[in-house]
């Protein structure tokens, strides 16, 4: 570079050698001879450079840690699970036995049926029953066979033919009837539903619908139409297998009362209003050894259910109940009933054992005090309520329960404790009274059906549908499998709702806070909820409903947690405005010297080179 | 709300498995008591202790209540506690006046704050995971910030000085938590009628916690009744223990003794509640009233109260004294020792009071009476020497109480017998203790350490880790008249943020305990009692070894000047800033235009106006060449400087408005 042999290239003109005479005038002032020098120039910008290649690597210093978390991944996940719902395989089947064997053979057209049916289902679905989330009405396989001994026209490949025919019915008793079919293996391991359709049946007036506890329903009739029959087998399997035979709008599928990891804690609670009138007590280890260990076996995919009691006293409602002649008690309506729970008196504990984000379903047995013994809820229609007990989404249930005479039994010197149990003595023992008998037997029957109300499933046994009504059969695991299936997959599907959103919530919270540490441990939950979710979908489309509903359980655990992480809960961002107010001292007055004589230096430049050139164009022009 | 018609079928399953839950249901059992006491110095102690225990049972894992509390069984299970003691305290328990030497004092008598040790059944190494774990629902369930115990600078694992759980024990103190209500509401909670009903409705929130004593504890044991521990019952003692002052209700009467006389008293009066009942779960409720020993002995040599009369009949209208209430029973307490007098037991069953006829116990003393109470062997208290914010030393300082023929240590004194101490003393790690420098003072002289000392164990601090621990035994003369132990301690710094909000106040060394192994207190009551023993009762027949607890110290430790950091951050980068300026400057400088603009000093103008063309000439780049330049580079660099200052101050205040 030229500047580098000018020694004093800033030297101000008039310092110059004198001009040769022969030269044209010099004006000093906005001229110079020699070119303007560039080594300060050089070292401003060497500076000025060298500041900003320095400042990624101030930004690489004071960079926080962040584990990268796979935001690909998540926005993958969730556009499928927004374009493309749940696909659960659903096989029916429907099997046409002729009750007598030898009778005349059946004339049904197979086909057509088939076509009524699916046309029947579509529209049913169409109209939102059984669309819902977890459903499986368009992923649907419809088989019908006809089971004429000889086995011709048999289509299913599900159902081995004669099968039913080797199992003698009697349709008088529903019980045996699901116990036979059952045996006879119409299931095919838990993944076809069939309706039985037994023509001609004996012993039963016009048509008989029932719904067993396994994967299975049959009609018993005697003559009818093709169409109806295709009507009820398009209900039975919509409404019944596809949807759980729920009624509408009792509890929507959204308020699942299952904690974030999956697990729910059952705490039962017997309240004493006052123990000075009477004391109560149950043997809950029983109720939970007997009824509720079945229960919780079967919710087992959905659900890892605990189970804690505890007896409180002292615990007056919140309400107050007046006093109704005609009903012979003190009655509280149904608009009172969001004030009943005393959350300052019934001190219903959460529980230590359950961890975190465990859902907690508090079940309360509320014994009234003397003064309001007979203490029943009134429905809107001014009816006694039959069970005297509400549910509270996602909180749990409370039961009023009265005891036998309302006279308080303070007359003898020890108040007597008594003891609510199954067998129904009273803690003294003498009087073994048969009306006690059912005592804890009907606590624990409205302990289910509440149970089941809060999953969104009917508490009662028959189901109305549209042509006539189907009697649903109650399995002594307080789930049928049917439901359990239905169960399973609306939890698959809430659950993975539920997993990619939070992932999605995620995602957008880590990217709109740059500064936020993000632990290794996150990436990793966040990586493994993803594989989960990812699974739960795959064996969701298989029809395996029970490993999918724990992968998608996993999932949304995993997923919670990594939102959850106390290290983002914590205080841990480094805000920017703190590393503005920590580099801000230095930077800004040195980045003001290093800017200015950048300007500076160049402005100078420019203005000698521009005197420079005046100088030489004259010089040309002289020469 | 339809009642589902299913369910009926397990019935049978009941028929035939009813026989035993109708006994084993009951077990799980409740019991109220409280004690009062007049103390020598016109105060009333009150005592509530409340008893629930749980049976083994036999299931795996305890889900199902009756009584016991379920928080505390699910916690015992959880973290398995074998043994677990917390106490909330306020004020200090006054040794001198209130007693040193019975088992209230020893058991009740607790360091101001929040105490907690805690025995687990764990393997050693999950020992501090259970512990950070416990803290965290300890202070979950009673509202307090019991969570500091957690970081393990705050707790210390004693090996045998505080009591004997080979390696599973540990014991943190916090000596400044404030208690109130809050901590009084959860506890109250655990107990089945709460304060609805029975001996605890007298706990009037005011009159408690005005009282110049306040010790809410909550004990619990766990009993193995198998070899694996795993099926355990658990008895869970809840004690309160208030020192309440009761004002005297016959002020207006002008006798002379008045002023000697103690002050009468009845429950309604120190606590404003009377007791409408007892609490129906509670298997008993009973009230007692204890006149102790050092006041039974006064009564005795007052010729109107005769020996004899107080063993029959215990109870007279006509006695120094005189009970609103006709007592129950009255125990007398065996003394086997020297046939001094023994302290007296009035028991009252609260049953058979109710709403329409409630309990208060009143006591009207009718001529004066002078009692002391007895003294623990040694008197303790400690405090600081030194000054200034460097360093300092710790002395505890251990005197003999006034001692009378009756007390132990002067009667085996004369055989030179020999007294143990026990000292245990926690010490957080900014105190930095040099144990090196422990010095021993026996009667005022400097003596050798090691002579007296028959056991230490000192645990070093570790800085931010641990705290350090000194157990110690000693063994002094049965004749010594004082102790006196010295450590002296450099102060530490903390990390700005580990001071507390208020660091100005200073920092809080707990208490030390004091314990003299060889002194058991236990009270011996006639043995065909046993039957219908109260916990309480029986929580006196315990030999405890008694255990003191000195005062908590305050030191002042340096605390920063908080914006500290953000000052050195900014003068250091200003300081850089201007080197680093003033630097690139030299470097572009040329030096021959400097000298044209020496040499061109010659109109002079006014200082400001020349900074005026300097200033523009600079805002507009040196476009045109500075007039003048009166003197030589100071006013340049002024000029520089008081641009640099301005832009700063510019931008200053720019940021604070738009930003501030």
């Amino acid at each position: 570079m030229a500047e580098e042999i000018s020694e004093s290239p800033n030297d101000p003109p008039p310092e110059t050698p004198p001009s040769p005479p022969s030269e044209p005038e010099f004006d000093s002032k906005t001229m110079r001879k020699t070119k303007p020098g560039l080594k300060r120039l050089f070292l401003t910008f060497t500076v000025l450079v060298s500041f900003l290649l320095g400042f990624p690597f101030l930004f690489k210093s004071v960079e926080i840690y962040r584990s990268p978390l796979p935001f690909h991944d998540i926005d993958i996940l969730s556009n499928d699970v927004v374009s493309n719902p749940f696909l659960f395989p659903c096989h029916f089947q429907a099997i046409f036995v002729p009750s007598d064997p030898k009778s005349s053979s059946i004339d049904v057209n197979l086909d057509e049926l088939e076509l009524s049916i699916r046309s029947k289902i579509t529209k049913l679905a169409s109209k939102g029953i059984g669309s819902q989330c977890g459903a499986c009405t368009n992923n649907f396989t419809l088989s019908l066979t006809l089971d004429h001994g000889d086995c011709t026209q048999s289509l299913s490949k599900f159902y081995k033919c004669g099968s039913i025919r080797a199992v003698g019915l009697d349709f008088s008793d529903d019980e045996s009837v699901d116990e036979a079919l059952e045996s006879a293996g119409l299931d095919f391991g838990g993944k076809v539903y069939s309706v039985v359709v037994v023509v001609n049946g004996k012993g039963v007036e016009g048509v008989k619908v029932v719904v067993g506890k396994y994967r299975h329903a049959w009609i018993v009739g005697r003559e009818w139409e093709v169409e109806e029959v295709a009507e009820r087998l398009a209900e039975i399997f919509v409404k019944v297998f596809v949807n759980g035979g729920r009624e509408e709008g009792l509890i929507h599928g959204e308020f699942m009362p299952v904690g974030a990891d999956g697990r729910i804690v059952l705490s039962f609670n017997l309240l004493n209003a006052d123990p000075r009138d009477w004391i109560y007590d149950w043997d809950f280890q029983k109720i939970d050894e007997t009824l509720l260990a079945p229960m919780i076996d079967a919710l087992g995919p959905i659900a890892n259910i605990s189970v804690e009691s505890q007896v409180l006293y002292y615990t007056p409602k919140f309400t107050f109940s007046s006093w109704d002649e005609k009903l012979g008690g003190y009655t509280l309506s149904t608009k009172d009933l969001p004030f009943f729970v005393n959350s300052n008196e019934w001190h219903l504990d959460t529980s230590i054992a359950a961890g975190g984000r465990s859902k907690i379903l508090q079940f309360v047995v509320y014994v009234p005090s003397a003064k309001e013994c007979p203490l029943l809820l009134q429905l809107p229609n001014g009816e006694i309520s039959k069970t005297n007990a509400f549910i509270s989404p996602m909180w749990g249930g409370v039961m009023v329960w009265n005891p036998q005479s309302c006279s308080r039994d303070s007359d003898s010197e020890l108040l007597v404790r008594h003891i609510m149990s199954p067998r129904g003595s009273w803690q003294s023992g003498q009087h073994l009274s048969s009306k006690f008998l059912l005592d804890l037997q009907k606590v624990s029957e409205v302990f289910a059906g509440q149970f089941r109300q809060l999953f969104g499933l009917k508490s009662g046994s028959l189901h109305v549908g549209a042509v006539d009504t189907y009697s649903l059969l109650a399995s002594e695991k307080g789930f049928t499998e049917w439901e359990l299936d239905f169960l399973s997959r609306q939890h698959t599907c809430f659950n993975i709702h539920s997993s990619t959103t939070t992932l999605g919530s995620l995602s957008k919270l880590v990217q709109s806070l740059p500064r936020m540490i993000i632990m290794d441990e996150i990436g990793k939950q966040v990586k493994f909820s993803l594989e989960a979710a990812n699974l739960a979908r795959s064996n969701a489309s298989l029809g395996f409903y029970g490993a999918s509903a724990v992968s998608s359980r996993q999932a949304r655990s995993l997923a919670e947690d990594a939102f959850f992480h106390p290290s983002i809960m914590s205080v841990s961002y480094y805000s920017f405005e703190h590393c503005f107010a920590v580099y801000s001292p230095f930077f800004l007055p040195v980045s003001m010297h290093v800017l200015l004589a950048a300007l500076r230096e160049w402005r100078r430049y420019k203005q000698e080179k521009a005197k420079y050139l005046l100088w030489k164009a004259k010089e040309k022009v002289a020469s | 709300m339809e009642l589902p018609s299913r369910w009926v079928f397990l019935l049978f399953l009941f028929l035939s498995s009813t026989k035993a839950f109708g006994s084993e249901v009951d077990k799980e059992e409740f019991q109220e008591e409280l004690l009062l006491k007049p103390l020598p110095d016109r105060k009333v102690l009150a005592h509530f202790h409340f008893e629930t225990r749980a049976p083994p049972c036999n299931s795996n894992g305890r889900h199902h209540h009756h009584l016991f509390p379920k928080s505390i069984s699910q916690m015992v299970e959880k973290f398995r506690v074998k043994e677990m003691e917390l106490s909330f305290t306020q004020g200090r328990w006054n040794y001198e006046r209130w007693g040193g030497f019975d088992t209230m004092s020893s058991n009740n008598a607790k360091p101001p704050g929040v105490e907690l040790w805690a025995v687990f059944d764990v393997p050693k190494e999950q020992v501090d995971a259970s512990w950070k774990n416990l803290t965290h629902t300890l202070s979950g369930i009673f509202c307090a910030s019991i969570n500091f115990l957690e970081s393990s600078s705050m707790y210390s694992a004693p090996d045998w000085s505080f009591r004997q759980a080979s390696g599973s024990l540990r014991y943190g103190m916090l000596p400044r938590e404030a208690v109130c209500t809050e901590n009084l509401t959860p506890w109250l909670k655990l107990l089945p009628c709460r304060d609805k009903a029975g001996i605890s409705s007298l706990m009037d929130r005011p009159s408690i916690y005005t009282s110049l004593y306040y010790s809410q504890r909550l004990h619990l044991t766990s009993i193995a009744s198998d070899l694996e521990g795993l099926n355990s019952g658990i008895a869970l003692e809840q004690t309160l223990t208030v020192v309440l002052h009761p004002s005297s209700q016959r002020t207006g009467l002008t006798h002379f003794s008045q002023s000697y006389l103690q002050p009468s008293w009845s429950l309604s009066s120190i606590f404003g509640r009377k007791v409408n009942g007892r609490c129906v779960l509670a298997k008993s409720s009973k009230v007692y009233l204890q006149l102790e020993r050092g006041l039974v002995s006064q009564l005795k040599k007052s010729e109107n109260y005769g020996a004899d009369y107080i063993a029959s009949e215990g109870y007279d209208g006509e006695a120094n004294f005189e009970l609103s209430v006709n007592p129950d029973r009255v125990i007398k307490e065996e003394n086997s020792r020297n046939g001094i007098s023994s302290s007296l037991l009035y028991e009252f069953s609260v049953d058979k009071y109710s709403n329409s006829k409630p309990f208060d116990l009143g006591l009207t003393w009718k001529f004066p009476v002078i009692w002391s109470c007895q003294q623990a062997p040694l008197h303790a208290s400690r405090f600081l020497m030194g000054s200034g914010n460097e360093r300092g030393a710790i002395a505890i300082l251990l005197k003999s109480t006034d001692l009378n023929d009756s007390s132990p240590v002067a009667n085996s004194a004369m055989d030179g017998c020999e007294l143990r101490v026990n000292i245990f003393q926690v010490v957080p790690w900014y105190i930095r203790v040099y144990y090196h420098s422990l010095q021993l003072f026996v009667d005022d002289q400097l003596k050798a350490v090691g002579a007296f000392v028959e056991k230490i164990h000192v645990m070093p601090s570790k800085d931010k880790i641990s705290p350090g621990m000194m157990e110690m035994v000693l063994k002094l003369p049965c004749g010594v008249k004082s102790a006196a132990l010295t450590l002296d301690f450099d102060k530490g710094f903390l990390h700005i943020d580990e001071y507390p909000p208020d660091a100005n106040q200073g920092f809080d060394i707990p208490s030390a305990a004091i314990g003299f192994p060889d002194f058991h207190t236990s009270m011996l009551f006639p043995s065909n009692e046993s039957e219908r023993k109260s916990p309480m009762l029986s929580k006196f027949q315990e030999s405890s070894p008694v255990l003191l607890y000195t005062e908590v110290l305050l030191v002042p430790l340096t605390t920063p000047d908080f914006s500290m950091p953000y000052n050195v951050i900014t003068i250091t980068c200003t300081v850089f800033a201007l080197y680093f300026g003033s630097l690139l400057n030299v470097l572009r400088q040329r030096v021959g235009e400097k000298e044209k603009l020496k040499s061109k000093a010659a109109a002079k103008t006014g200082r400001l106006s020349d900074l005026l063309s300097r200033l523009s000439a600079k805002l507009r780049g040196r476009s045109q060449e500075p007039m003048q330049s009166p003197s030589e580079s100071s006013p340049l660099i002024n000029s520089k400087l008081a641009l640099k200052v301005l832009l700063m101050a510019a931008l200053a205040v720019a940021w604070q408005y738009y930003f501030g």
